[in-house]
């Protein structure tokens, strides 16, 4: 995937968080100015590309997401941010470092650096993105932010730095080759780990938090793999779960909106007062986790390919079976929270610009899912492995 | 385009239509356009047939579904027949619907769009030669199920039985998408063309768990009695077209996928045979006429794969032929439920009864194939079960045939219930208003059409057998030996064996006829038992819950089998699995940050040092 589309994705994602915001207001003049800044930032470090700029623009614009979730004011977010900051400060610095040492080459340095620099990548990279076990910060800013601040941590900051993830794959496929097992060790502790945990909870927010953790394990899987299938499978997975969890995310916030309260599996019935955000929710839950035909499906089945190919019939056991808990995960949330008779006060209708945001960004999953050559074609997923 | 697409295609512009006209259109001619697009797109499909009529394969090559990956179609003879089943009896449920629907305040357009996708879905599954896009399709038809079994979203009843459609046929799915992995893996190609030795039997078992899943075979048969809280031309196409049908045909299509080991037949016969016992014996118990319905498909699912796990030509076209014969007989008799839940408001069997004075038309459509199902001569079911016998005995396989059998009677004995039930006797206060009358002459139109289709496949099989069944059976790699006469009669080997057995049929539906005459039993009023001397006081008749309680306590041991409460078990496993993870995350991930970082950190730089 080009950077171009990467920028564009990016761009188009914070389009509809600002399209959302204007109707939904998340905070006052600071939290578009850190909006903007925040995205302006992840632009710039992938129009940079891979290299000492790229790398600063994307720190900064972390720091800029941290100070968005503490900006909010409250005792809860104040505390999440905290923690988000607690784990971004060491972030930086082991990737800036660990990449100093690789210095984007293709052999690794002289022993013993060459095992310091992986060992500082995979611990700030991990803290990044939230990988367990080092996903603490990730629950409570989604549990304390506004909706649209959560998504645009998890949907471009988030993506942005797994992008120069699947970009080292490439620059410096030692990293990945040398110890698979340790990263595809915790790429599936965050697959399960992630997956158990998402299963264990009653706030959907948080819920949706872990999720991403799980997702974004299952999305390593395929960068570890390294194969060509496995990287496209990365990527398109990487833009599905991008825009999912923009619907996700919104939809949760407009139901919130509208009852006053969080929602949480006690919420009973949302969609027969608020029917268009719970098709938009289904939409989003259904392709967010690989069911076709949703756009998830078009990464998740390169994703499986190249896990039978690395790991044979073991780890696409693995895999299936946490497709298992996220479906579980997912329909019990659907089932609890939204469908059946409403038990539960809404005050007015939802916002109308923020409602036809997340039901135009749920429709554009359907119809790349039914036709997902219609993007990998133009983006260039060509997939070689594939006859 | 090649005109192969042409089913699929139109029924995806007749769904893109409905949504572009939703707000011009009435209900009703929502319904109508449904129908309409249904009806065309049974036009290719019997341009099709005349085709493939002789052993032709139609193949194309569409656009690229993702990059590489192409839809692919092979279309043969099993192909057109599923199709001839899904957009033919589609059009029928279709035309039901229309009235059916008309009355539904809102979602109507959400309903036709699902339903002409779902019919869509199955055209593009039976079509596919790529493995891969048969299985987006397979999905889409779980999706579209779903949303259809969920359709009154408000209510209470229907998303839970959706939601248990979704969770055990789509977990059961994986099992076809692992399947098209591991060939994808062994030939490097998503065609199943491309197969040949490398479909193993541990492929074929995957493939078997998701049909098992689809085609609600034992023990992965426990969703369909609660998708039945749909509206019933759902129920109809879920059961009799396209749902259930999509295992029936992944399990046939197996045979031209590679060649299968006698043991996976041998473990199809088990799941068949123990499925139609299971399916009838729960559906003796019910008290409500979808349920029993749903569990009669269960059992008769168990028929039909038990005529393909044969493995001979006659066993085989004895499946398929059961496959149309169900599909013909299912949605006819669910059709007429409707009608009479559309009538009466319930389809309580402790409730009903004396309907078939007020609802005389859907009263005949409903014996002709409870006849059917029954699998009494003039009608498809009994050409069907003719067929299954006489390939089970031509097997050896007599224990098949003993099960057969005492299955067919235990079919007699429940659609004696549930139409005694309904149409006969008297029911409570509230279904003898005079309100209750027939129902549209669209809705009877509907069934009706399908109800015909019984009787004249029955009497003329060979025309069935000729046009769609063997062109199928030769499409699966077997020669076809098969001589049909009228009503169903095989003159080929075996035929003596079975024509014993059908005597001995007879002469007990003869028996059965008689001793109905002794006991004079009125056609309308409470129904009276012969009990072998005086009749019982009229407050003491048998009724529904009679023949349930006697069930009941006559199969204790059978309904033990009922998986559900494993499938409980295993999910409070789970959530106790994440509950514990939770605790332990929470006091040792959360609450620590910083010995998490600390803690974590040395763990990988050890295992990058150690590894």
């Amino acid at each position: 995937m080009s950077e171009l589309t990467l920028i564009g994705l990016f761009a188009g994602l914070a389009l509809a968080v600002a399209l959302y915001a204007l109707s939904l207001p998340q905070g006052g003049l600071s939290w578009w100015g850190l909006a903007a800044l925040t995205v302006a930032l992840v632009l710039a470090g992938r129009a940079a590309g891979p290299s000492w700029g790229g790398v600063i623009c994307l720190d900064f614009a972390e720091l800029a997401a941290a100070a968005l979730v503490w900006r909010e004011g409250t005792d809860d977010a104040v505390r999440a941010a905290r923690r988000y900051l607690w784990a971004i400060a060491p972030a930086i610095v082991c990737t800036i470092a660990g990449q100093a040492l690789v210095g984007h080459g293709v052999t690794p340095p002289a022993a013993p650096m060459d095992k310091i620099a992986l060992c500082l990548l995979l611990i700030g990279f991990a803290l990044k993105l939230g990988l367990i076990p080092f996903y603490f910060w990730l629950p409570p800013v989604a549990a304390a932010a506004p909706p649209m601040t959560t998504a645009l941590i998890v949907s471009v900051v988030d993506i942005a730095t797994f992008a120069e993830l699947w970009e080292l794959r490439h620059t410096a496929s030692w990293v990945f080759t040398e110890h698979a097992a340790i990263w595809m060790g915790i790429a599936l502790l965050s697959m399960g780990g992630g997956a158990l945990l998402a299963l264990a909870q009653r706030e959907l927010k948080r819920m949706l938090a872990f999720s991403t953790i799980a997702d974004l394990g299952l999305l390593l899987t395929g960068v570890v793999a390294g194969s060509p299938v496995g990287l496209a499978g990365a990527q398109i997975g990487a833009v599905s779960h991008a825009l999912s969890k923009v619907i996700l995310f919104g939809a949760v916030g407009l139901a919130e909106r509208r009852i006053a309260q969080p929602v949480t599996l006690d919420t009973r019935g949302l969609a027969a007062r608020l029917p268009l955000v719970g098709a938009a929710f289904v939409i989003g839950a259904l392709g967010f986790i690989g069911v076709p035909p949703g756009l998830g499906f078009a990464g998740y089945w390169r994703l499986y390919v190249s896990g039978a190919e690395y790991g044979g019939p073991a780890l696409i056991g693995a895999l299936f079976l946490v497709a298992a808990l996220d479906l579980l995960c997912y329909v019990r949330a659907i089932h609890r929270v939204w469908l059946g008779p409403a038990q539960v006060v809404v005050n007015g209708a939802p916002a109308a610009l923020a409602q036809a945001t997340v039901m135009v960004l749920a429709v554009g999953i359907i119809l790349l899912g039914l036709y997902p050559g219609m993007f990998t074609t133009a983006v260039g997923f060509a997939v070689a492995a594939v006859r | 385009m090649d005109p192969v697409f042409a089913p699929a295609g139109v029924l995806l512009a007749a769904a893109v239509l409905e949504i572009a006209l939703a707000r011009f259109l009435s209900r009703a001619a929502k319904g109508w356009l449904a129908c309409l697009g249904a009806g065309l797109a049974t036009l290719p499909v019997v341009a099709m047939a005349a085709k493939v009529l002789h052993g032709d394969v139609l193949t194309a090559t569409g656009l690229a579904w993702d990059s590489g990956i192409p839809i692919a179609y092979h279309i043969d003879g099993l192909s057109v027949l599923f199709m001839l089943i899904a957009t033919g009896i589609g059009t029928a449920i279709l035309l039901y619907a229309v009235r059916y629907m008309e009355h539904e305040e809102e979602g109507t357009t959400r309903f036709y769009v699902l339903m002409l996708v779902f019919i869509a879905g199955l055209v593009v599954l039976v079509c596919s030669a790529n493995l891969l896009v048969a299985y987006v399709a397979w999905e889409v038809v779980g999706l579209c199920s779903y949303f259809l079994v969920g359709f009154w979203y408000k209510q209470e009843a229907g998303p839970n039985g959706a939601r248990k459609v979704l969770v055990i046929t789509h977990l059961a799915g994986y099992g076809l998408f692992a399947a098209i992995l591991l060939l994808y893996m062994r030939t490097g190609s998503f065609l199943w063309t491309d197969a040949g030795p490398a479909f193993s039997t541990g492929i074929a078992l995957l493939m078997l768990v998701a049909a098992m899943g689809k085609s609600v075979l034992f023990p992965l048969h426990t969703w369909i009695p609660e998708a039945m809280n749909a509206p019933t031309p759902v129920s109809a196409l879920l059961h009799s077209a396209c749902y259930v049908k999509a295992g029936v045909y992944l399990i046939a299509r197996m045979y031209s996928i590679g060649p299968w080991h006698p043991a996976l037949g041998n473990l199809l016969l088990l799941v068949g045979c123990l499925t139609m016992l299971i399916g009838a014996v729960f559906a003796v118990a019910q008290t409500d006429l979808k349920r029993l319905l749903a569990f009669s498909t269960v059992s008769q699912l168990g028929y039909i794969v038990t005529g393909l796990a044969l493995g001979t030509d006659l066993g085989v076209a004895a499946g398929l032929y059961y496959t149309v014969s169900h599909a013909l007989f299912k949605g006819t008799l669910f059709l007429c439920a409707g009608a009479v839940q559309h009538a009466a408001g319930t389809r309580d069997l402790r409730k009903l009864g004396g309907l078939s004075g007020r609802m005389p038309v859907t009263t005949a459509v409903w014996l002709v194939a409870a006849a059917a199902i029954a699998g009494v001569p003039f009608t498809t079911g009994f050409v069907a079960k003719w067929l299954l016998f006489d390939a089970a005995l031509e097997a050896k396989q007599v224990l098949v045939v003993f099960v057969a059998w005492a299955v067919s009677l235990v079919t007699v004995f429940y659609f004696l219930k549930a139409t005694v039930s309904v149409f006969f006797g008297s029911g409570a206060p509230e279904v003898r208003a005079e309100h209750i009358h027939e129902v549209a002459p669209s809705m009877r139109l509907g069934m009706g059409v399908l109800g015909a289709l019984c009787v004249v496949f029955g009497v003329a099989p060979q025309v069935l057998m000729r046009v769609v069944v063997e062109p199928a059976v030769r499409a699966l790699g077997f020669t076809w030996q098969i001589q049909m006469t009228w009503f169903g009669v095989v003159t080929g080997s075996g035929a003596v064996g079975v024509t014993a057995g059908a005597a001995a049929v007879v002469a007990g539906a003869a028996l059965g006829a008689a001793a109905f005459g002794f006991t004079h039993a009125p056609v309308r009023g409470p129904v009276l038992v012969f009990t072998g001397g005086d009749p019982l006081p009229e407050d003491e008749a048998l009724g529904a819950v009679d023949f349930t309680e006697i069930a009941e306590a006559a199969f204790a041991p059978v309904y033990a089998l009922d998986p559900d409460p494993l499938y409980l078990r295993i999910w409070r496993g789970v959530m106790g699995v994440a509950e514990s993870a939770q605790d332990f995350a929470v006091r040792v991930f959360e609450e620590h940050p910083v010995a998490t970082v600390v803690g974590g950190a040395t763990v990988l730089c050890c295992g990058v040092w150690l590894l």
